[in-house]
């Protein structure tokens, strides 16, 4: 999965030492919590899209809330998505991708 | 900075370098409420003890504002900053799913509110800070009569007015969030000092100050306009009025009261520890409020 992060696959950072399987592949964490919104993620992004896989993710914004720009092949899903303090999703909004890549 | 503003685990004076040590390791061990502090007040790269130990200094540095000023700052950059917190942008201009979850979360916030006063009353000496919490305890749960009805008290109403019943917000256990925060906050009045309790609690009060801006605030709790154009039901407006109508002086008390007892560097650096705790568990807390708010929304 390409990701624009280079630290914790959610949140960027690189305290931590959590190594967590996803979509097959053993991807770096800060901490359990980012695993868990990682996880869910993804697996709402799959939901929404109907797509088998995530093929790419990009991340932007902080904890208050994220923007998200994924890819399955050419095709493209955007979405806003927050977190609750355990790690579950408290909301989640498909938005239209930007049309050019940042 | 001797204690630590993640677990309160205390390094004594001089416990600075052990501190440092503390979070590098249990970062290292990945615990989350570790890693998240040093995200947010270190930075989100990782260092080494001696970089933490540098980041620290800056943190817990209070400035020409003394203690009140940097408690005051410190609230104003987390719940109010360039991305407001999300339950203090939701309550602009609430809809009832926000108002309904600040109703059943808050309750048992409110109950815990006043087993903290009374663990402060209980442990302090000064007749002044024994004042100031018995007017807490009347004005958040006591109430004085039928005219003044407690802060508990017109929550309820206001979830009656939304039309939840209070047998139904009363019988509602806490998220587990709140549950934690709560828990949090018990385990503050037990086993830290009263002052450091009071400097938990009431700083909280803060959130609803209507002076911020001065410290940076960009925005209020609520948007005021929302008392007068008629868009909330009365009982709601009644809630959210009696805490904006509260004299702004009473949370700035407070912090007066606590910078008179935490004079000594050591008690100052202990006493920041547990404030930047307490928001910590208070920021997770109002995420509740918007979590219960979803079993309302249509
Ligand atoms: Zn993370
Ligand atoms: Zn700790």
């Amino acid at each position: 999965m390409r990701r624009n992060y280079t630290g914790c696959a959610i949140c960027d950072s690189t305290w931590g030492d959590v190594w967590a399987e996803v979509e097959g592949e053993r991807l770096f964490f800060c901490c359990g919590i980012c695993v868990t919104q990682f996880r869910h993620l993804v697996d709402r992004i799959k939901a929404s899209t109907g797509w088998p896989t995530v093929d790419a993710i990009e991340i932007s914004g902080d904890r208050r809330g994220r923007r998200c720009v994924a890819a399955h092949g050419a095709d493209r899903f955007g979405c806003f998505v927050a977190f609750n303090a355990d790690g579950d999703v408290r909301e989640f909004r498909p938005e239209a991708p930007p049309s050019v890549s940042r | 900075m001797t204690k630590c503003p993640a677990c309160l685990e205390r390094f004594g004076p001089d416990g600075q370098r052990a501190l440092a040590e503390h979070l590098a390791t249990r970062a290292g061990a990945s615990d989350s409420d570790h890693v998240r502090w040093l995200n947010q007040n270190v930075g989100r790269r990782r260092t080494d003890a001696a970089g933490i130990l540098r980041a620290l200094v800056p943190v817990f540095s209070v400035g020409p504002g003394g203690l009140a000023g940097w408690i005051r700052g410190r609230f104003v950059s987390k719940f109010f900053g360039a991305v407001p917190h999300p339950f203090v942008a939701a309550l602009q201009r609430p809809a009832r799913p926000v108002l309904l979850g600040y109703v059943v979360e808050h309750q048992h916030f409110l109950r815990q509110w006043v087993r903290s006063c009374a663990h402060i009353t209980a442990a302090t000496d000064d007749p002044d800070v024994i004042r100031y919490e018995l007017d807490n305890l009347v004005t958040e749960f006591g109430g004085s009569g039928p005219d003044r009805p407690s802060h508990y008290e017109l929550l309820l109403r206001m979830g009656e007015g939304l039309g939840l019943p209070r047998d139904r917000v009363l019988a509602t256990p806490p998220l587990p969030a709140t549950r934690r925060a709560i828990d949090g906050w018990e385990a503050i009045a037990r086993n830290e000092p009263w002052v450091e309790t009071m400097a938990a609690m009431h700083s909280l009060e803060l959130i609803a100050h209507r002076d911020l801006v001065r410290d940076g605030a960009t925005l209020h709790y609520f948007d005021p306009a929302i008392l007068d154009d008629g868009t909330l039901a009365s009982a709601a407006r009644a809630f959210l009025r009696e805490g904006y109508d509260a004299d702004v002086g009473h949370s700035e008390e407070a912090l007066a009261l606590i910078a008179r007892h935490a004079t000594d560097a050591a008690a100052r650096e202990d006493l920041q520890s547990t404030f930047l705790r307490s928001i910590d568990l208070f920021d997770d807390y109002l995420i509740a409020r918007l979590q219960r708010a979803n079993d309302y929304a249509a």
